[in-house]
């Protein structure tokens, strides 16, 4: 959404080239049209510039510039998010991070490391892999997605079940606040001074402002790993199982869900060894000492076995290892075998309720006439039910979107939420007084005022008000710039 | 209709304590116009309205033992009793989480789990008299911090009241929950400056089938200081790395020793058997003795160390660090502390770079300049290396002679923006905290 007159456009756009240099600014169309959307294509909003600053005082300049003639901006990292939060929902600038990707500096004897916003996730991990250590947030985008990204949504991943989320890795950021100022929030101790404002910056969806160093915990690698693939006939047994697994005090590195319609994808485009007749299968991972291993893999086999497990076998090398996880990583690559678009909903709910919602998700898709895989990390009760559509077929996704909204309200009728890692951006924002009142709301508001007064700073985002211009509502599926180049698959 | 009024109507007279009944209240000499028990959360919220209409201030209270950190307040206002909301409102052990009013002991929420065989991660001092909002509200933790992490690792939801009287909820009681800012970060450690804490789910945790603590002695810091390297970088994971001088082990029981490193592990049997040998071969070499095993009422005390180290302490300062600097902060802070010709104490929750340290009162010794003077540098030692220091207590006089807090710098100004848009009367413990919010 162009939002500037033709000499206006000009003039800024020499002023941000002198910032960022004639190299880092887009402004013609076709440019931008990479940029009119994330993962998630049902939102589209066109920016009138791109920018990429390589440091924070550019980023301040951008952002000084901004505040000055009231252009809105977002920050926007590899565009792997799914609930288009960095989308430039009210025109303005994009703020490219994908030039600040170093890793500044690893201090392996504090066991930290300083990034910046645009490194790419797994990268972190194989930057301190060879001596040891690994990043532990790992969303399934983690090959493309970035650490300033994994902030802004406050990322989670199959491993958080032990491990925690970003916000539990996160020790201080380098922020631009709204208004230009360049401050810390918290640092590289463990304990900050005042307001843990670090804590509160993640996942405040990229409208606290833009983070431009980020301080993260790195952690040593554990001496021993072990998957559990667990097999089942009838998809009840694999979410008790889930609940059985807690009740004998073991708490797993990941438990993953995945189902059959789901198997089936995944074996036909890559053959990693799920049994084509299961109507689901959990994975479960167990890390730790070597000592003890063995004798926790018997507990978790039992209680698979004793929720009704068909069959229950261990990877017996790091090659089988891989090969299950490829199954679960690629899940969502392996939908595109069996339809032509699908929407990947986020929400979760207390584990004990697994059974229950399961089965209600795949009823209300049904009612709507529509199909459903389910992959997702059961053992934090965080779903992600993928309804699969034809966007050329009238008024399916308008269904798909009527869909994922009633299993929205199962989530919150349970007690639990509308995300679990994707965020609310624009997808969502509606969403909200499904689990908030108005007096939550308020005080989510105020905070905000108060990292950002002037609302100029991803704007439109978080909040249920639909006042900005975005397309909204069901529009024709059209591949993402990224797909067609075959850069990017929608996760 | 005069507050005192309102508020026995609200709470029932036997609820609103004036006279001497206010003395467990008294907030370092300032008495309080009165101290309020509100029997439900729509009493903490109308409450705070009516108090907030006569534009008196509120201080929120637990079990007190953090009412000594931070700033008095210059008009300590109501005090605001939570201790009568103390139920467990849910607990779901398939789930792994519980709902608790903020007003539980910690060692009332603790029994209430243990006997469905779980626990909330969470073990800092006073754990019999602190409530669950009080360690929220000061960000407490303890020894197993080391593996388990602090408030922020485990709260999953909060509720509160705000200034203006309003019951809000934040986060939820999902382990894993985007959904909205995360009001629970915001309020943990916030000492009551920009809401009253009166509901938190938290995260929980199976009981673990064995947990031992032991104690390495070393005749020289340096040699400590190699064997935590060495212990950090080994595949153990311990759960408590605790490192105490000589003043501290001596407060605990512990054999005397220059430096004492104590570290706890937890898990199965025979995992816990072998980290114990383990832990020999990992520290023998830097130096260090026999392993020895203590008995597992020293957790209690080791939470609490080194405050207890001296019968009547003249100052008690906590120090974040890096974890690599610890030792070096430990053995030169007692060296600062000579020179002044006083006696301090150490002990570190070594891995994560939390060091708190005690300095003796002298006899003959009012004058409180010394005192502040050791302070001084010690946060001067703390902030040279990227930390920061701040006292944790210390009577008046000293409090006076420097900042409680350090400097928050920048980040700052937010935070005083942020207590301006949630207590624009600055009617919420005013002046306490950072920066005098």
């Amino acid at each position: 959404m162009a939002t500037l007159t033709a000499t206006r456009k000009a003039a800024l756009r020499r002023e941000l080239e002198t910032i960022v240099g004639a190299a880092g600014v887009l402004s013609e169309p076709d440019e931008l049209l990479v940029y009119e959307s994330d993962g998630l294509t049902l939102f589209r909003a066109l920016a009138d510039f791109v920018v990429f600053p390589t440091s924070a005082e550019q980023v301040a300049a951008v952002v000084g510039m901004a505040n000055r003639e009231g252009i809105p901006f977002v920050a926007r990292g590899a565009g792997t998010g799914l609930a288009g939060g960095c989308l430039p929902a009210e025109g303005g600038l994009v703020i490219s991070m994908m030039r600040m990707n170093r890793v500044l500096e690893v201090d392996y004897e504090n066991q930290i490391a300083v990034v910046e916003p645009g490194l790419v996730n797994l990268q972190l991990s194989w930057a301190v892999g060879p001596r040891g250590f690994y990043y532990a947030p790992d969303p399934s985008s983690q090959q493309a997605c970035t650490i300033g990204g994994n902030i802004a949504t406050n990322s989670g991943g199959p491993h958080t079940l032990k491990y925690g989320v970003t916000v539990n890795h996160v020790l201080g950021l380098e922020v631009v606040l709204p208004d230009g100022e360049i401050v810390w929030l918290g640092g590289k101790t463990r304990d900050a001074l005042g307001y843990g404002l670090a804590g509160v910056f993640v996942g405040s969806e990229g409208t606290f402002g833009i983070a431009t160093k980020i301080v993260v915990r790195i952690l040593k690698k554990p001496q021993a790993v072990k998957t559990v693939l667990a097999v089942f006939d009838r998809i009840e047994q694999a979410s008790v199982a889930v609940s059985a697994i807690i009740a004998r005090g073991l708490v797993p590195a990941a438990v993953e869900m995945i189902d059959q319609l789901t198997i089936q994808a995944v074996e036909d485009a890559f053959g990693c060894g799920y049994p084509r007749d299961a109507a689901a299968a959990l994975l479960i991972e167990l890390d730790g000492l070597v000592v003890g291993m063995e004798a926790q893999a018997e507990q978790i086999v039992a209680a698979c076995r004793e929720s009704g497990a068909r069959e229950v076998r261990t990877a017996a090398n790091e090659t089988e290892r891989q090969l299950l996880w490829k199954g679960r990583k690629s899940a969502f690559g392996a939908y595109g075998r069996v339809s032509p678009a699908y929407m990947v909903m986020d929400g979760v709910i207390p584990r004990t309720r697994l059974p229950y919602v399961v089965a209600r998700v795949n009823e209300i898709v049904a009612a709507h006439g529509l199909r459903v895989g389910n992959v997702f990390h059961a053992g934090d009760g965080n779903l992600h039910p993928n309804i699969l559509y034809d966007p050329r077929k009238p008024g399916e996704e308008a269904r798909v979107v009527a869909a994922g909204a009633e299993i929205m309200k199962v989530c919150a009728e349970v007690g639990g939420s509308i995300s679990g890692e994707h965020g609310i951006g624009l997808e969502k924002a509606d969403f909200m007084p499904f689990i908030f009142s108005a007096a939550d709301l308020e005080l989510m508001r105020r905070l905000k005022e108060a990292f950002n007064p002037r609302g100029l700073c991803n704007p439109g985002k978080v909040f249920p008000t639909r006042k900005s211009c975005v397309e909204t509502g069901p529009v024709a599926y059209r591949p993402h710039a990224i797909e067609t180049q075959g850069l990017a698959q929608r996760f | 209709m005069p507050l005192l009024d309102k508020l026995r109507a609200i709470v029932g007279p036997t609820h609103v304590l004036t006279g001497v009944e206010r003395s467990p209240y008294v907030l370092e000499g300032r008495t309080p116009e009165a101290a309020v028990l509100p029997g439900s959360v729509e009493e903490v919220a109308a409450v705070v309205v009516q108090a907030a209409e006569a534009g008196v201030p509120i201080v929120p209270w637990g079990g007190g033992s953090a009412v000594g950190v931070g700033v008095p307040p210059a008009r300590a206002g109501l005090v605001l009793v939570l201790t009568r909301l103390a139920a467990v409102v849910e607990h779901e052990p398939g789930d792994l989480t519980a709902t608790a009013q903020a007003g539980i002991t910690l060692g009332a929420l603790q029994g209430a789990l243990r006997s469905r065989g779980q626990w909330l991660s969470l073990d800092p001092p006073d754990g019999a008299r602190a409530t669950l909002g009080g360690v929220l509200a000061a960000n407490a933790s303890g020894p197993r911090r080391h593996l388990y992490g602090t408030a922020r690792d485990v709260l999953i939801g909060v509720t509160v009241v705000t200034a203006d009287g309003a019951i809000v909820r934040g986060g939820g009681k999902v382990v894993k929950n985007v959904a909205g800012y995360d009001l629970p970060k915001l309020f943990i450690g916030s000492y009551g400056t920009l809401g009253v804490i009166v509901e938190a789910t938290v995260k929980l945790r199976p009981i673990p089938d064995d947990e031992r603590l032991v104690a390495v002695r070393f005749e020289r810091f340096d040699e400590a200081a190699a064997a935590l390297r060495a212990l950090l970088t080994s595949d153990l994971i311990p759960n408590a790395v605790e490192l105490l001088d000589t003043a501290s082990g001596g407060g605990l029981g512990l054999p005397l020793a220059p430096a004492t490193l104590v570290v706890g592990f937890d898990g199965l049997g025979e995992q816990v058997d072998w980290q114990v040998a383990e832990l020999a071969n990992v520290v023998v070499p830097c130096g260090g003795g026999k392993p020895v095993g203590l008995p597992s009422s020293t957790w209690e005390p080791l939470a609490a160390a080194p405050r207890d180290a001296f019968a009547a302490p003249a100052a008690i300062m906590t120090l974040s660090v890096l974890p690599a600097a610890v030792v070096d902060t430990m053995e030169q802070g007692a060296a600062t502390a000579r020179e002044h010709g006083l006696a301090s104490a150490w002990c570190a929750h070594a891995g994560v770079g939390h060091v708190t340290a005690t300095l003796r009162v002298e006899e003959h010794r009012a004058d409180p300049a010394p005192v502040a003077a050791v302070l001084e540098r010690w946060r001067a030692a703390a902030r040279a290396g990227g930390g920061h220091a701040s006292i944790t207590w210390a009577p008046l006089p000293v409090k006076e002679a420097l900042p409680v807090w350090d400097d928050a710098g920048a980040a700052g100004r937010l935070m005083q923006r942020i207590k301006a848009q949630l207590d624009p009367n600055n009617l919420l413990n005013p002046g306490r905290f950072v920066g005098g919010i």
